[in-house]
């Protein structure tokens, strides 16, 4: 039984190895971009007492109070932090979102844009290689669907309207002028935020119904050898979901959406005393975790709408083509019809 | 033309509130808001310092780099005021600035509705024409349309805070500061009563007589 686990863990390692990889050198590479603007912090054990300003030059007093190393100060003012005389992680905090966020983040976009119409256009849609049998499975429960497609629509509006803040500024302002696209972020920013909770919570009904069907199996590592057959148009066995869809599943949906969930959700209910830290924080992972994910979500819609004939028929109705089902997903074939092929 | 600027004169703040309360009053700001504040630092302690803080009007300023709609813009004095019709309440500008400056009237509340940012205009209002009802309402008194400076310089009783022609205002600390002589030094038992050593180097300070 553990040789079992062992060979298995190990299979599944190298099958994830292939694609996350990359991935992660490039969060890694983006981490070590994005760490490297250092503001103040402040610390909460720092000295009551600060440096007693010396001579005619205080200048090292005041150092020290920019880069935040002592406490807070006094006032009368009851605000939440107005005893904050500076915080200079605000500027660290503009230089990251204006920074490495917009500048990485708009590449990515537009990279992956580009890629996956270069891949259409060299490629094309991936054909039935069978003719449809008419014969129907069931893929999909209407419970799936309705999840699948609020979390799809939310997904679409959320990323138009946070993509609209990040980049409406470049992209509608220089064209419409700042009043329509002010309008038109009033309204975006609004639906962003009633949005975000709904896409949250129909994400973790998504995680919980599709996890035991997403866990690796074996036959993933062909997939993944192989990048699914889909430079070399082959068939490659895999169950209800294959390694590509597994893959998204746990780094796209279920870290990078939870990600971008529990950083929403602080961002959305500023009520519990977050600091405007906190705020930038949160902010930066928010942020980073949607451009990944809008990333990684255009190849997931391009393959199951143009990409593949007959994908978005079971996502659409329920019900897929034995045909399609034999092609794509023929373990999941033999295990639901116990036929073989 | 001139570029507009605050100074606080850490070395005269008394803490006294005068500058909050004449903001507030001129400008008949909503609940919950400041647009400046008195700061004190080592309070109570050796070196103890209050410095009065509002807008800085930042030369290169966060707020403006993040603001998603680019609703604010420099004036000619060199002033960072913004277009509340074009804010959105997203709060970045309150993330980004260094001095706490930009707040909200509604205060924090679900879904991040802010309502329109407040902040220091520098008495100097905000878009539209100088002086009307509408200015007035969303902004605050246009003083420098009148030709005056900001209030809370111009009420403050130990003319700690000074606001107006940045190279005026240089010229005047340079003065200060070289007039003072003392620096940051003036507080503590040798400045109140000296070290027993003016009298030979022929100060002014009267030694304490040795026993
Ligand atoms: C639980 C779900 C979510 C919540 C609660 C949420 C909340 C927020 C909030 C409060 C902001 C700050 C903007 C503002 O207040 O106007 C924001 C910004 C943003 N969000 Fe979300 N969001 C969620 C999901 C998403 C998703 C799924 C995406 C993308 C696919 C996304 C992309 C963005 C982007 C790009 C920004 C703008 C960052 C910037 O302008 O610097 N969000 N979100
Ligand atoms: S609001 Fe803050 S960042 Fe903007 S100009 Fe004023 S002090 Fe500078
Ligand atoms: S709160 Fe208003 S002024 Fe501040 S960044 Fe957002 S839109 Fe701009
Ligand atoms: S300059 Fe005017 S608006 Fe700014 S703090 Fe002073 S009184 Fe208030």
């Amino acid at each position: 039984m553990s040789r079992l686990i062992a060979c298995w863990m190990r299979r599944v390692g190298r099958c994830t190895a292939a694609l996350l990889v990359p991935l992660l050198m490039v969060t890694a590479a983006y981490g070590a971009e994005v760490g490297s603007y250092r503001g103040g912090r402040i610390d909460p054990q720092a000295p009551a007492v600060m440096v007693v300003p010396q001579g005619h030059n205080a200048a090292a007093f005041y150092d020290g109070v920019r880069r935040s190393l002592y406490a807070p100060g006094v006032t009368s003012i009851q605000t939440p932090e107005a005893n904050v005389l500076i915080q200079s992680e605000g500027n660290t905090w503009r230089q990251i979102r204006n920074g490495p966020i917009t500048v990485w983040g708009g590449w990515l976009i537009l990279a992956v844009m580009v890629a996956i119409t270069l891949f259409y256009l060299v490629k094309g849609t991936i054909k039935l290689h069978e003719p449809t049998t008419g014969r129907k499975l069931l893929r999909f429960t209407v419970y799936e669907r309705l999840v699948h497609w609020v979390v799809a629509i939310s997904f679409v509006l959320l990323a138009l309207t946070g993509l609209s803040l990040l980049f409406g500024k470049h992209l509608i302002e220089p064209i419409f002028g700042t009043s329509v696209n002010a309008a038109l972020l009033w309204v975006a920013k609004n639906v962003h935020n009633y949005t975000g909770p709904l896409f949250g919570f129909f994400l973790v009904l998504m995680i919980v119904r599709w996890a035991k069907d997403n866990l690796f199996t074996s036959v993933d590592w062909l997939w993944a050898k192989k990048f699914g057959g889909l430079l070399s148009g082959e068939e490659i066995p895999s169950g209800r979901f294959n390694f590509g869809e597994k893959f998204w599943f746990w780094v796209g949906v279920t870290v990078l959406g939870l990600t971008i969930t529990v950083t929403g959700l602080i961002l959305d209910f500023p009520l519990f005393g977050q600091t405007r830290q906190d705020m930038q924080l949160a902010h930066i992972f928010h942020a980073s975790a949607a451009l990944f994910m809008i990333a990684m979500a255009f190849g997931h819609i391009y393959i199951g709408t143009i990409g593949s004939e007959g994908s978005l028929e079971g996502m659409k109705t329920g019900y897929v083509d034995e045909a399609w089902a034999k092609q794509h997903h023929a373990v999941w074939y033999q295990e639901i019809t116990g036929r073989r092929q | 033309m001139a570029r507009m600027k605050f100074v606080c004169d850490a070395e005269r703040c008394i803490n006294c509130n005068g500058c909050v309360t004449a903001c507030k009053n001129e400008h008949e700001v909503p609940w919950g808001i400041q647009r400046r504040r008195v700061v004190t630092l080592n309070e109570g302690q050796p070196g103890e310092k209050s410095i009065s803080v509002a807008c800085m009007h930042c030369s290169d300023a966060p707020c403006m780099a993040v603001c998603p709609t680019n609703c604010f813009y420099r004036t000619e004095e060199g002033l960072v005021l913004h277009d509340k019709d074009k804010c959105i309440g997203c709060g970045y500008c309150f993330y980004a600035c260094p001095f706490g400056a930009p707040q909200f009237p509604n205060g924090a509340s679900a879904f991040a509705a802010r309502g329109k940012m407040d902040k220091c205009t520098f008495c100097a209002g905000g878009p539209g024409e100088n002086g009307s009802e509408e200015e007035l309402k969303k902004y605050g008194r246009n003083r420098l349309a009148e030709g005056k400076l900001p209030l809370c310089a111009e009420m403050c009783s130990t003319k700690a805070l000074i606001a107006g022609d940045a190279e005026v205002l240089s010229d005047i600390m340079r003065e200060r500061v070289l007039r003072r002589g003392y620096g940051a030094e003036l507080w503590g038992w040798r400045v109140a009563y000296g070290d027993g050593k003016q009298a030979q180097r022929g100060q002014r300070v009267h030694a304490p007589e040795k026993p």
